[in-house]
């Protein structure tokens, strides 16, 4: 059985994307340092997600952490060396990331009425519809049952 | 967004295209980011501090872009619209200095990459582990990056703390900093606003002197949100450069990413010190900003440090040395190197990050002075340009290469493609940042104080000092020992 829920929070970046989830429960950056340019790999120490690749992924995680640089590293990853992820959910979009997303023209969105982090699971599918920044926008959790 | 921002006169002059197209293409930029945020004006920038770009014809050819993904930051695709503009130019109309972080190398000691191995962070040997040597196309767009730069009215600093010699911002001035640990000292020690800034913006703020206000510019983004108190045998105990930035994890980790209030603090914080305690905002905190109660000039009074909104009790917290103890250890275990607990063998001792001050520099001098650093062991110091030239004037620097170490200006080795050392390179420093933020690029991190950090490059192996024996003593057998060894002959602690 699918699992439909439907969310709705801010837009701090706009766009639409899809893709599976990837949960990581600690705040994290997108740092080179964090998480690699070259491959999208996730190293920083103690994160859920280490070891695993963003690529094409809608990242899902509390708030940013550690180096401003974060900013341009997520745009290179988005926009220079193709491994960014497609989207950024957050409880709260921090203003490194949402500079980040702009320049990297991926969607990101917070202050979804329900916690993003206990509610969305690895693996499910998750589209996000930010049409405008500071808007609504709408995040669609598909779970295979 | 509902708000609409509100411009001066020049700002919209820029954003028309008045003042050419660079500057209106960063407005139009910042103006993106501004309606993000929900900022309604500009504030007006003394300072930003940025990151120096690769600058190389090309970016995409495959081999190229394949080296380009292991160098670039990030940033330096970034930088091509406007390098590509025949008006671009800062501090022109602003006023605004704007200059740079360290990055991978010494300028004037490029050549020395296309000889053999020298020992230094851009070309080196670990005996049985490898070599690493920086790309020689990278050094030049490094350099084409600076140069560019230069041409366009930056100052030449490569520097993480210019606020110490080369703008020191004000009270009440505005600065933009993408180095974080610059953005906390800023706010925090000189009372002027900044964020940890995107470092995308920061780019945008150099060539237009302005930046929508929001984070750490507002009032009610400092104020301090919780109380963290220092236990009298903290304040006492603190001692060591490590120390010093393991109480500054310590505290930001209690605060739990808040602004907090800091109480009973050491009475004395040298440069270093103050430095080293500052600079767990980058990787502890997302607000850049600490209320040292007594010290820091928004901070005269627990009203001022809460602006105004001091609740009747609000939440406090303790740190004890237990906690920087327990500190050490975490550090110690996010990339632990491998080796028995008391002999673990070290390939590079680095002090420096954030750029060492000078009290930091002549305590390495001392320390090291009439020893030999152990062959294949690298002993490396990364500090600002005035400190560099202080430090060779004085004779600090003679005192470090004599003994087989090596000091530099510009370089910061986290900014080089640390991440293709050898494998399994251990790495010991006094930098928290370092720890915390590089721990995931592939080395073996030792964290420790500098007398145990230069043993260790004399000897090729980290030894714990007595004093750490003492305090990672559970407390109860710390106090019995205290009965044979007193810890305190009149009030000066007697373990060091």
């Amino acid at each position: 059985m699918e699992k439909k829920i439907v969310l709705t929070g801010i837009a701090r970046s706009k766009g639409k994307a899809a893709g599976e989830a990837l949960v990581n429960r600690q705040r994290i950056g997108w740092a080179f340092n964090h998480v690699g340019n070259e491959d999208g790999m996730v190293m920083a120490p103690g994160a859920d997600t280490k070891g695993k690749i963003v690529t094409g992924k809608i990242f899902v995680y509390p708030t940013t952490a550690g180096s401003t640089s974060g900013a341009f590293s997520l745009y290179y990853k988005c926009k220079v060396s193709n491994h960014g992820p497609a989207g950024l959910i957050c409880q709260e979009v921090h203003y490194i990331d949402i500079n980040g997303a702009i320049a990297g023209e991926i969607p990101a969105v917070d202050k979804l009425d329900q916690d993003p982090i206990t509610t969305i699971k690895d693996g499910d599918w998750v589209e996000i519809d930010a049409p405008e920044v500071g808007e609504k926008a709408t995040v669609t959790i598909t779970r295979k049952g | 967004m509902k708000a609409k921002m509100k411009l001066t006169t020049y700002q919209q002059e820029m954003l028309d295209g008045k003042h050419g197209e660079a500057k209106q293409f960063c407005m139009d930029k910042l103006l993106d980011f501004g309606k993000a945020v929900e900022a309604t004006e500009m504030v007006d920038l003394v300072l930003t501090l940025n990151c120096c770009p690769i600058y190389v014809k090309d970016r995409m050819e495959p081999e190229r872009l394949k080296k380009l993904n292991e160098y670039d930051l990030g940033h330096s695709p970034l930088y091509d619209p406007i390098f590509a503009m025949k008006d671009a130019h800062v501090h022109d109309e602003s006023g605004t200095e704007c200059g740079n972080d360290p990055y991978m190398m010494q300028l004037d000691k490029a050549h020395e990459i296309k000889g053999p191995p020298n020992g230094k962070p851009w070309n080196f040997e670990i005996p049985g582990k490898g070599s690493f040597k920086l790309d020689k196309e990278m050094v030049a767009g490094f350099q084409a990056g600076y140069d560019k730069l230069m041409e366009h009215g930056w100052l030449p600093w490569l520097s993480c703390n210019p606020y110490l010699n080369t703008r020191i911002p004000k009270m009440g001035e505005y600065a933009a900093s993408s180095e974080s640990s610059a953005a906390c000292y800023i706010n925090t020690i000189l009372g002027a606003r900044t964020n940890r800034e995107a470092a995308i913006n920061t780019i945008y703020c150099a060539y237009t002197g302005c930046l929508p206000k929001y984070g750490s510019h507002l009032d009610e983004n400092r104020a301090a949100k919780c109380i963290v108190e220092l236990t009298d045998e903290v304040r006492d105990n603190i001692k060591g450069m490590a120390d010093w930035g393991a109480l500054g994890a310590c505290i930001a980790e209690k605060a739990g990413n808040r602004i907090m209030a800091v109480l009973n603090l050491p009475k004395k914080m040298g440069p270093g010190a103050t430095k080293n305690l500052i600079s767990c905002a980058s990787p502890g905190m997302n607000d850049p900003m600490l209320h040292l109660m007594g010290y820091t000039p928004e901070s005269p009074t627990l009203e001022a440090a809460f602006k105004g909104n001091m609740p009747k009790n609000p939440e406090r917290f303790v740190v004890t040395m237990e906690d920087v103890i327990e500190m050490y250890r975490h550090l110690n275990a996010l990339s632990p190197a491998p080796g028995p607990e008391k002999a673990k063998p070290v390939d590079i001792v680095i002090f420096g990050c954030p750029h060492a001050t000078w009290d930091e520099v002549r305590e390495v001098a001392r320390l090291v002075k009439g020893k030999k650093v152990k062959e294949g062991v690298k002993l490396w110091v990364q500090t600002d340009t005035p400190t560099y030239y202080m430090a060779q004037h004085y004779g600090d620097t003679k005192t470090i290469e004599d003994a087989g170490g090596h000091i530099f200006h510009q370089t910061c080795i986290a900014m080089s493609p640390i991440r293709h050392y050898p494998k399994n390179t251990v790495i010991a420093t006094d930098s928290f940042k370092y720890v915390k933020l590089g721990g995931g690029f592939g080395p073996k991190w030792i964290y420790g104080n500098p007398e145990a950090l230069v043993n260790a490059a004399v000897t090729g192996v980290f030894t714990p000092t007595a004093r750490w024996e003492y305090w990672s003593k559970p407390r109860k057998e710390r106090l019995e020992s205290e009965k044979e060894r007193p810890l305190y002959q009149g009030d000066r602690p007697m373990v060091d």
